[in-house]
């Protein structure tokens, strides 16, 4: 019989122990110091934290776009499950919808021929609008313009302004040119103006501050117009 | 706490006695808790799987794939069913997978097959990794490999769809075959992982899974 632990063990200040509690077992892994703490899933799972409640309320921001709550419902909470989700979303109805738009458009139904390439051209895209240039952006504004602002908050901020693309670019579907360009027009007032109101207070600091504007919009312009002339150009036959 | 353990050779059984330590409540009343208990573990039968013949092999493999198919798309959720879930394997996934993604290259309309075949494979990968990811990062208790299995195994509706609408070509019923294989895999795969996620997230995790299968089935209807 093998016997874990005696009565006659030792406490910690060297005393015999008697009748006391004999073994402290404790099975916890002690949590290495990763050299790369941006590469570990635990940092990522801060970004996580949200309930369904907050993803709606945030999304009802954006849409809302005029009004600066952002930062009060995000608080310090910003997530990356909106800007990921909101992003896929939208190639995939950049994807569908795309192709369903110059199908009902198409005369010889028969021999449509689906171009599988905007998939692909999506997923550049919309990762770009959603990730890259927000990050590029962020650490501008964090560390060059010394601002309160992470790059994660502004990275979660580009992603909910994207939010609205995703009603916009549904009803793009239909295939009228005029109609397209207003929906697309609503879309580009919407997120730029929810970007720049909730940066406003950043950007009354100075000259300097105030030029952030600039790249802001011009992306966001640039990105309607590939909407517009990639996914839902509307080629009419010419007729001779 | 002390813990003697007694090893008993002669049925390869292990008993031990646990004392926890005495517990004082708040009536002075000290009560010591002493449990024994039976660890009793069966023989292991440790037979050379190298030996047999690759027919057998092959057979044996088959039969758990379809075992396993039967648990995750008749959505019973019996206990056994979550059992046999956890002896997660690769290789439905991988047969799924290769199916769907050579069905719908060889379609006859479209010209870029190869295309297809790649588009799809890295989708089904790619696809099942960040949606078990994103379900773990939202503090879900769900086994990385486990959940790739089981998405795995829920593609099969939507390649049995892909098969179908090799034969039929009108539009009408290869929509309305399309979309049951959607809503038959979504609902085995959801009914799979919304045990695993808290209440309050239950909707962010299986959010991705519906667009997952949605972007599959999408490909079903348009090759």
């Amino acid at each position: 019989m093998q016997n874990f632990g005696s009565n006659n063990d030792l406490d910690e200040k060297g005393h015999v122990m008697t009748d006391q509690p004999k073994i402290k077992v404790k099975f916890e892994p002690k949590p290495k110091p990763s050299k790369c703490p941006i590469c570990t899933i635990e940092f990522y799972q801060q970004f996580f934290n949200i309930e369904q409640r907050d993803v709606y309320m945030r999304v009802r921001c954006s849409i809302l776009s005029w009004k600066p709550e952002f930062h009060e419902c995000v608080g310090k909470n910003s997530d990356l499950w909106g800007p990921l989700w909101i992003s896929t979303t939208i190639i995939f109805i950049l994807f569908a919808g795309g192709n369903l738009s110059r199908f009902l458009l198409e005369e010889d139904k028969r021999h449509f021929k689906y171009e599988y390439n905007y998939m692909y051209v999506a997923v550049f895209l919309v990762y770009a609008m959603a990730f890259i240039i927000p990050i590029i952006l962020g650490v501008i504004i964090k560390y060059i313009l010394k601002s309160e602002l992470g790059v994660f908050d502004i990275v979660c901020m580009y992603g909910y302004s994207l939010s609205v693309y995703i009603f916009v670019l549904i009803l793009c579907i239909i295939p009228y040119n005029e109609a397209q360009w207003f929906f697309l027009m609503c879309g580009l007032a919407n997120s730029t103006i929810f970007l720049l109101v909730n940066l406003r207070d950043f950007m009354k600091k100075n000259k300097q501050t105030l030029l952030i504007a600039v790249p802001i919009i011009t992306f966001n312009v640039a990105l309607i117009l590939c909407f517009k002339f990639y996914f839902f150009r509307l080629i009419y036959a010419v007729d001779d | 706490m002390e813990f003697e353990v007694q090893e008993n050779q002669g049925n390869n059984s292990i008993q031990g006695i646990i004392n926890l330590q005495p517990q004082v409540n708040q009536v002075n009343q000290v009560q010591s808790q002493q449990q024994e208990i039976q660890i009793k573990q069966t023989d292991i039968q440790v037979s050379s799987t190298l030996e047999e013949s690759v027919a057998v092999t092959l057979l044996r493999d088959l039969r758990q794939i379809g075992v396993k198919l039967r648990c995750v798309l008749v959505p019973t959720m019996s206990t056994d069913n979550a059992r046999e879930l956890r002896n997660w394997d690769l290789w439905g996934p991988l047969v799924f997978c290769l199916m769907l993604a050579l069905t719908l290259s060889l379609s006859g309309n479209n010209d870029d097959g190869p295309g297809i075949f790649a588009t799809i494979f890295v989708l089904i990968w790619v696809g099942s990794f960040v949606v078990t990811l994103n379900a773990q990062l939202l503090g879900g208790k769900v086994s990385f490999f486990q959940s790739v299995c089981v998405l795995g195994y829920c593609v099969f509706p939507i390649n049995l769809g892909a098969l179908f609408t090799l034969f039929f070509q009108f539009f009408y019923l290869k929509m309305f075959l399309v979309i049951g294989c959607f809503l038959w895999s979504t609902y085995s795969a959801v009914g799979f992982m919304k045990l695993l996620i808290p209440e309050q997230k239950r909707i962010l995790a299986l959010y991705p899974v519906i667009l997952f299968y949605l972007f599959l089935s999408w490909f079903a209807l348009i090759v």
